[in-house]
């Protein structure tokens, strides 16, 4: 049984009374600790796949199974439990709480997983992750203090706190200099090989695509493996 | 940062991102729960003090000279100095009323300083300690013995008891030397302010001619009615049969007064009405700008696991915050005007009882959980808006 399987998988939008559909019938497996990468052109769907399988929005018809369960027809709390317990997120765009601390934005899934008050070992957990992305240093810094480039680096921090089975980076390295890329990208790596996480990231960068595992490609919201 | 990070610290750092507007609402609401405890205070202590009076009263009809009810209640509600009369005689007629188990009464004198007495304008009230069932209580506490001639005993509040800040002193009353031998406890009525004679000394106030009143004259009737009787019914079969008096049930008491003050309660409480409609107006305008601001915030908190109940808890507490510090100063603020504009009106400058611990407590709390609720039936759509949308939806939103 694969960890992540899509079937026959339909997105449709409605803009006034023009329809548009973002994703057209994609089918796929993905198997546990697979590193797969979705390249595409703007506007070809990329971002609605992977929110669909972070359950963040629901397909307009198909299925997304997780180790064999339908995700859709999980209720609304227990979706927001395979969000915080399965996933890890990497949006985009900036996504840090601009009111809490590098620290306590890493801390912020956690007030979700378990309701309860952060420990000593969730803080440490959290200034261990920031100096795994290089920020030790900023460890109690609000975002508006930080470069759109060390945002990004605690937003990938943030997508490790819940120890996730599967990341989704919608692309994750889009404000880091090539150097700082080229370290998250080996960080990125070493989390999938050395503890199994399955890696689904979106990019433009086909560079950096070249180093996944799996390489795909979407088109107009079909999907094919290059 | 404190080791608890728990959404109780997210929701105060919420707070504080856009003070002025916190301000501004904790301000609103604690205008509305201001007006709210000063009106309930107010009428609060006014139908207290009526109750008290007419439950501490002993006497299940008060019966008065034709026209006297107000002065009636005037003395014994408002601590007011007056005084009417009837003849002695009605006493025996009410006696054969049927239904009528105990009869006693009371004579009111009013001093005047320096033409009859020695000390301020006060109540005198002269009563029979062989047939009494009103002040007798107070008194066996204080004093344990029959008052004796030419003695008197004063009520807590009384201005004798003010102006000398002693007792077991001479004074002269109408005339006479009267020998001050004690003070009552509180009663919280009108006796409070009086100052209490054994009715034998009546004649020699006469003799003195420093009272306008005439032998065989009192001024109000206490009954009680036999067990199981309606005193409604037994008060009418004394205005059916003695034409010179009005007979009050017990129950009755202070009902003019309260009438006179619907008015007034009724503005006070459409002012709280309106000021609470505007509350809630400006709850939901202040959460719905909160919530779009927020949309994409809170998007990302779906998406990275915050269930709808953790959105909704977040706002809430948001809410509970504003509205309780709003509801303190409220209270604080009601509180503070009722104690300083109390003695404004003239109702509440005369009654001397005040509001009990559990009255301001009671009162504290109605204006604690108005304020709470006012606050959470603004928030309560744009929270429902929010915690409703996609996560994907709300993230766009902006």
């Amino acid at each position: 049984m694969s960890q992540i399987a899509l079937i026959n998988l339909v997105k449709t939008f409605s803009v006034g009374s023009e329809k548009i559909t973002a994703v057209k019938d994609v089918s796929l497996n993905v198997e546990k600790g697979d590193f797969l990468s979705i390249i595409g052109h703007s506007g070809s769907g990329k971002t609605t796949l992977i929110s669909m399988i972070g359950g963040i929005i629901g397909p307009t018809s198909g299925t997304i199974m997780f180790n064999g369960t339908n995700i859709y027809s999980l209720d609304s709390d227990s979706l927001s439990g395979y969000r915080s317990n399965k996933i890890g997120f990497m949006f985009q765009f900036a996504s840090l709480l601009p009111i809490l601390t590098a620290k306590e934005n890493l801390l912020l899934p956690l007030i979700f997983t378990s309701g309860k008050p952060s420990g000593p070992s969730n803080e440490q957990k959290a200034v261990e992750l920031l100096k795994m992305v290089g920020l030790g240093d900023k460890i109690n810094t609000y975002p508006s203090q930080l470069s759109g480039g060390q945002q990004r680096r605690v937003a990938i921090a943030r997508a490790f706190m819940n120890d996730p089975e599967v990341i989704l980076a919608d692309e994750p390295t889009g404000d880091l200099d090539e150097e700082t890329e080229a370290d998250m990208m080996q960080f990125f790596k070493t989390m999938n090989e050395e503890k199994g996480i399955t890696f689904i990231m979106v990019t433009h960068n086909t560079d950096l695509a070249r180093q996944t595992k799996r390489q795909l490609k979407m088109t107009l919201g079909s999907i094919k493996e290059l | 940062m404190s080791n608890e990070f728990t959404l109780f610290t997210l929701a105060v750092k919420n707070l504080k991102r856009k003070p002025l507007r916190t301000g501004v609402l904790i301000i609103a609401i604690g205008l509305l729960v201001s007006a709210l405890v000063f009106a309930l205070s107010f009428t609060r202590r006014i139908d207290s003090s009526i109750k008290i009076t007419s439950d501490r009263l002993g006497a299940d009809l008060l019966i008065v000279p034709t026209g006297s009810r107000g002065a009636a209640e005037d003395v014994l509600l408002e601590n007011k100095v007056k005084s009417f009369y009837m003849d002695k005689n009605i006493l025996e007629r009410v006696k054969q009323i049927k239904g009528i188990d105990a009869v006693t009464y009371q004579t009111y004198l009013v001093t005047m300083s320096g033409l009859c007495c020695d000390v301020p304008e006060t109540m005198i009230i002269a009563f029979n300690q062989d047939t009494d069932f009103v002040i007798k209580p107070w008194l066996s506490k204080k004093l344990n013995r029959k008052l004796q001639k030419s003695e008197a005993i004063v009520g807590s509040e009384s201005a004798l008891n003010i102006g000398l800040g002693l007792t077991d002193v001479d004074s002269v009353l109408f005339g006479n030397v009267f020998k001050m031998v004690g003070v009552l406890d509180k009663t919280g009525t009108g006796f409070d302010t009086a100052v209490f004679i054994d009715e034998n000394n009546i004649d020699d106030i006469i003799q003195k001619g420093k009272s306008v009143i005439k032998p065989d004259q009192i001024s109000v009737i206490l009954a009680k009615v036999k067990k199981g009787l309606d005193p409604y019914k037994v008060a009418g079969d004394i205005e059916d049969s003695i034409v010179e008096v009005d007979a009050v049930a017990r129950k009755d008491i202070g009902k003019n007064i309260i009438n006179t003050l619907r008015d007034i309660n009724q503005i006070f409480f459409i002012t709280v009405i309106v000021a609470a409609i505007l509350s809630v107006f400006l709850t939901w305008t202040v959460f719905s700008a909160v919530a779009n601001e927020r949309a994409r915030e809170i998007g990302i908190m779906r998406a990275i696991g915050a269930k709808e109940s953790h959105v909704v808890t977040l706002f809430f507490l948001e809410v509970i915050v504003i509205s309780s510090i709003g509801s303190i100063f409220g209270i604080a603020g009601g509180t503070t005007l009722y104690v300083l504009l109390a003695k404004s009106f003239t109702i509440m400058k005369n009654i001397s009882t005040g509001l009990s611990g559990l009255e301001r407590v009671s009162i504290a709390l109605i204006g604690l959980f108005v304020g709470i609720g006012i606050c959470i039936a603004g928030a309560l759509m744009p929270i429902r808006r929010l915690k409703k949308m996609e996560p994907l939806l709300a993230i766009k939103e902006e």
